[in-house]
């Protein structure tokens, strides 16, 4: 065995985790309780959606589904007092005015046969912007510095995108005719307009600005 | 989507049928029912408990197993309303026009706010009862029963209606997940004596989620009513009267003329004290008792001398 009293480096040659991050901590703060918030509105209408919606498979899905955004919800409400923010409430709102619109439009659907419209906004609108907002600021964040961020990140992101599937899937097996199929994307416009206007789940920034 | 959804709302597919209570109790394939009572001899004590020995074992079984799985839909529904139907205590209410959202604009002095874990055990027990629905499923399936083959009556949701969230906990978790844990028992116990390691097996899971559940409902009602009595005994009330609605025609209790077992072990793990457990007890009991009553009436109209012959 080599001398264990010798010099070595203390990053590995495999370790190329660097120090520069593009969020301070105020930055950080104000996108998690964002999270935190959007997180929370998507599993509290995929819970009052169950008993609205008569396909039983469906039905379970979102049951399931809806735990996963509240332990998400969980997360970040967990890793805000973590960036000096020791009443997590102060940033659980959402990004801006256009957010709470979204959310309005996205939980409208309540009727039996408006099952499209349900998945459409959260399968086609909504994960899709979490998974961008996560992985933009996954691939952002000092790697050294804001490593429980990028935990939570990491543990988060594969339950987003098996939903996206699930919810995916769900949708490919309901849309059945030309029509339906516009419906959902007449839905997807609608939201997807709004969503413009918020810039996404943390604002504008959401992706960093081009 | 509206605040407070009545359970006549409930979405079903077209194999669903939904009937009263009463209607589920008088189904003559229902193991809970109590029509045999009125044809046993005058007096003589009928054993009802759900076992293999029984003649109506293989339908009470089915009947049952289905009733569970509509059951389970509906606590999965009851809590996922839960998590929509009520602001979270210290999160902003103002909606974009800056007006009060649906459900602030119901209650604007926020009193019925749920704390944030209390939504995330609400929540939890979605996706708990999301997987029961589906064990429910395989089960009724491996038993030969088709969705639909038994009617669904909606009073769980009914009890997960109430615009107190507390009363909600207190109606289904504690109430009504009780009672689960005594019918998961019972059944766990049916597949142990009919030799069908499957049923037991998967029985014994979900007995462990609704210990879980039912910890949770009475933790979370003597939390928020820390320093509300008034609201606590409300809820505890309110848990009396779904406890003894179940009990109807001394559904489960010690006693073999039930069908269903008291499972004392597994309440008290669930958090029930002795007395709290005597007293479903003591109300099932009652119920027997004029369950027999009605049996006895029932025998003297049909037959007048035989009522005066015991
Ligand atoms: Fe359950
Ligand atoms: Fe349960």
């Amino acid at each position: 065995m080599a001398d264990p009293y010798r010099a070595r480096a203390p990053f590995a040659p495999w370790d190329r985790r660097t120090l520069p991050g593009l969020f301070d901590v105020e930055d950080t703060a104000r996108r998690v309780g964002n999270y935190k918030w959007a997180e929370m509105k998507l599993f509290e209408a995929l819970g009052g959606w169950v008993a609205t919606v008569p396909e039983l498979d469906v039905k379970m899905r979102l049951g399931t589904h809806c735990y996963k955004h509240a332990w998400h919800a969980e997360l970040w409400h967990k890793r805000l007092p973590e960036l000096r923010e020791m009443n997590p409430d102060r940033l659980a709102v959402p990004a801006n005015d256009a957010m709470v619109r979204f959310v309005e439009a996205l939980t409208e659907p309540e009727a039996p046969d408006q099952t499209i419209e349900k998945l459409t906004g959260v399968y086609r609108v909504f994960i899709p912007r979490f998974i961008a907002a996560y992985t933009y600021h996954l691939n952002g964040t000092s790697e050294i510095t804001d490593a429980p961020t990028i935990r939570s990140l990491k543990l988060i992101l594969p339950d987003e995108f098996d939903d996206w599937r699930d919810g995916e899937m769900m949708l490919q097996s309901l849309i059945e005719t030309p029509e339906e199929a516009a419906r959902a994307s007449a839905h997807q416009l609608r939201l997807e307009s709004i969503m413009i206007e918020a810039g996404g789940i943390a604002g504008p920034g959401t992706l960093g600005s081009q | 989507m509206r605040k407070f959804l009545p359970a006549d709302q409930l979405a079903r597919d077209e194999r669903f049928n939904t009937i009263t209570m009463q209607d589920r109790f008088n189904d003559p394939r229902s193991a809970l029912g109590t029509g045999d009572a009125a044809t046993t001899t005058a007096g003589a004590r009928q054993k009802f408990r759900l076992t293999p020995e029984r003649r109506d074992a293989s339908d009470g079984a089915r009947g049952l197993m289905h009733g569970i799985m509509v059951g389970e839909i509906q606590a999965l529904e009851g809590a996922g309303r839960t998590c929509w139907d009520f602001d979270t205590a210290g999160v902003a209410k103002t909606s974009s026009t800056g007006a009060h959202s649906a459900g602030a604009a119901q209650n604007p002095s926020g009193d019925m706010d749920v704390p944030f874990a209390l939504k995330l055990d609400m929540a939890r027990q979605c996706w708990d009862e999301a997987r029961h629905v589906e064990i429910s499923i395989k089960l009724s399936d491996w038993m030969g029963t088709e969705i639909g083959q038994f009617a669904e009556n909606t009073v769980l949701f009914a009890a997960a209606c109430s615009s107190d969230p507390v009363l909600r906990l207190a109606g289904v978790n504690c109430a009504l997940e009780g009672l689960a844990i005594d019918v998961f028992t019972t059944m766990k116990e049916f597949g142990d004596l009919a030799g069908d390691p499957f049923l037991e097996f998967c029985e014994d899971w979900m007995l462990a989620d609704e210990v879980t559940h039912v910890k949770m409902g009475s933790d979370w009602l003597r939390k928020v009513t820390e320093n509300d009595p008034e609201r606590r005994k409300k809820a505890l009330d309110f848990q009396a009267v779904v406890d003894k609605l179940f009990s109807y025609g001394g559904t489960r209790s010690d006693s073999d003329e039930s069908p269903i077992g008291l499972a004392r072990r597994f309440r008290a793990l669930a958090g029930f004290t002795d007395d709290e457990v005597e007293a479903i007890n003591d109300v099932s009991v009652q119920a027997l008792e004029e369950r027999r009553a009605r049996g006895a009436a029932a025998r003297a109209s049909a037959d007048p001398a035989s009522a005066t012959s015991t």
